[in-house]
């Protein structure tokens, strides 16, 4: 159900809306996940509105596949050999001649049965193949920081704070620095201790949007993630970013700004994560054009 | 059975690595999972180039076996299969003149393998970087709607014009209705009476907010499966999952959390929310909370 996008161009003392019509529905389904709500605390009951009934069966198997995932994945793949072996000892304990011939009923049973567990072998296979690589965080070295620029908004400060709230709460990210029309106005999160007081190293933002980073993030105007910053020779242009910094994303903030999103796993942003900083990023741009410009 | 593999392309960013071999060897789910869903005749492209590292340009990719068939979910191909060949073996029985022993014993694990094959997509589904889909059409009678309160000021109408762009856009979500106190934002497919203005929408929608009854809500609900009775009332026709998110303002002063509005997002997909979906849509609520 593709829908047009309407691009509302709106004047300037009206507020953004974002495109009048609904953007086109959303991303695939990934994995189906299931939490069970918590009890209600003061509803009525004339007034409560849960149904229960499916709830309990199936936390238990939610919970049992996730507490035994490699034995899940292998699953399928132990019922489906452990049958095939069972189908060919059948064959050869009930005296039956060594020839897969088809016109017999007992010799068609059991090449449907083989084709059951070839197809549960290779479900099973599939299953393997994809399963995520698990790796684990890597503590930022650095000292902890939150500094705002001068003259900030206290509109755009809330939306900078919340930003940062919903960054740590759903990522893994775990440093940010917003700089917007030349200043530094945000730097949030671990950054690196400077040598001389031991307080975070301040960003040197003349020096950053002179450096390549700057440069072709703003040119190609979208989102560039570093998936493991540590391959990576330009990192040397994010001094004030810990040096254990595993994953980075760079988000341009409209024309004017850059987001510095550091992460503490490698490949830690999913591309969920991906698409949301994108969409923050555009809100921020909205705030913060309309505050500093007027 | 032509096996291609499917290469979905990431949307929306372009991820730098100066890794120059080629790209399907990384399997983990969490770099490589589609935005959108790539045209099933794409193959993978790997690009490596050797120029400098800002302009390095490397596709990720994470191949799956598909039929190329658009349209067609092979994840729960084994279940068709299972239940292909269960019919066909309980046909052999019945056409077999006298089934031997042996026979039977092979039956039995047939239908045995049957019924495991069947349940797979069904384990499959709480896996991690398993894919499933299950939407049905939105039937023809919802429309797309977006009215907003008339009495907000200009700052809080762009919040929630974007917060409802971002819900329906970034989840699975068709249709948004955002409540903070006595305002209102409804976007995306809902069916309400036809032929209203803005205003008398917008009415209506309160009013049946309030006949449901999502009072002093603390903690999100999330039906992934079905709807509450109650809930089907306002939502429109075809509505697998239901995610109800409180916006909750946590007193520090006397301890007390109070529930300032609700969120409540409707998909026509089914597990439409999963743990990641829910904490940003949690995190979405807290932008909305009154300091």
């Amino acid at each position: 159900m593709e829908l047009s996008r309407g691009i509302m161009s709106a004047p300037l003392e009206q507020p953004k809306l974002w495109p009048a019509t609904a953007p086109s529905l959303g991303r695939r389904l990934p994995f189906g996940a299931f939490s069970p709500p918590q009890p209600l605390s003061n509803v009525r009951e004339h007034r409560r509105c849960i149904s229960r009934a499916l709830r309990p069966r199936q936390e238990w198997v939610e919970g049992w596949v996730r507490s035994n995932d490699t034995l899940v994945r292998g699953l399928p793949i132990i019922v489906g050999g452990a049958s095939l072996v069972a189908v060919l000892l059948n064959r050869a304990v009930s005296g039956i001649a060594a020839v897969a011939d088809a016109s017999s009923s007992q010799s068609r049973a059991d090449i449907l049965t083989l084709a059951l567990s070839v197809t549960d072998i290779l479900a099973g296979l599939v299953w393997l193949s994809i399963r995520p690589k698990s790796i684990s965080p890597v503590v930022p070295r650095g000292v902890e920081c939150k500094r705002v620029g001068p003259d900030v908004p206290s509109s755009a400060l809330h939306e900078l704070l919340w930003t940062w709230d919903s960054l740590t709460t759903a990522t893994c990210c775990k440093s940010l620095v917003v700089v917007y029309g030349g200043n530094c106005i945000l730097q949030i999160g671990v950054a690196v201790g400077s040598p001389e007081d031991g307080n975070a190293l301040p960003v040197d933002t003349q020096k950053f949007i002179q450096g390549s980073l700057y440069k072709s993030a703003m040119e190609s105007k979208k989102q560039s993630y570093l998936a493991n910053l540590a391959l990576y020779p330009g990192r040397s242009e994010l001094p004030f970013l810990p040096a254990n910094t595993q994953a980075l994303i760079l988000q341009p903030i409209g024309d004017k700004g850059i987001a510095i999103v550091g992460g503490d796993t490698i490949r830690g942003f999913t591309s969920i994560d991906q698409a949301w900083i994108a969409m923050i990023a555009d809100k921020l741009d909205a705030t913060l054009s309309k505050s500093y410009n007027s | 059975m032509p096996l291609l593999g499917r290469a979905p392309l990431l949307h929306h960013s372009r991820p730098l690595h100066p890794a120059t071999t080629a790209c399907f060897l990384s399997r983990s789910a969490s770099a490589a999972k589609p935005h959108r869903r790539a045209p099933p005749s794409s193959r993978s492209r790997v690009r490596a180039s050797n120029s400098d590292p800002p302009q390095q340009q490397v596709n990720l990719s994470v191949l799956r076996f598909t039929l190329g068939i658009p349209g067609l979910d092979e994840s729960y191909l084994p279940r068709w299969i299972g239940l292909g060949f269960g019919a066909l073996v309980v046909l052999n029985h019945l056409l077999s003149p006298s089934p031997t022993l042996a026979q039977l014993r092979s039956e039995a694990l047939g239908l045995c393998l049957a019924a495991f094959s069947a349940t797979l997509p069904f384990l499959g589904r709480f896996l991690e970087g398993a894919d499933a889909a299950s939407r049905v059409p939105l039937p023809e009678g919802s429309r797309q709607v977006f009215v907003m309160s008339e009495n907000l000021s200009a700052a809080q109408k762009e919040d929630m014009a974007w917060a409802s762009y971002v819900l329906l856009r970034n989840t699975n979500t068709t249709s948004v209705l955002i409540a903070i106190g006595d305002v209102l934002c409804v976007r995306g497919y809902w069916d309400p009476p036809a032929n209203t203005s803005t205003y008398a929408m917008v009415e209506w929608f309160k009013s049946q907010m309030q006949q449901v009854g999502l009072v002093d809500l603390r903690d999100a609900l999330y039906f992934p499966n079905s709807s509450d009775p109650q809930l089907v009332k306002i939502l429109p026709d075809g509505v697998l999952s239901v995610l109800v998110q409180p916006v909750l303002k946590s007193d520090l002063a006397n301890g007390e959390t109070k529930t300032e509005g609700v969120i409540l997002l409707a998909s026509n997909a089914n597990y439409a929310y999963n743990d990641k979906d829910r904490v940003w849509i949690r995190t979405l609520a807290n932008k909305f909370q009154t300091s």
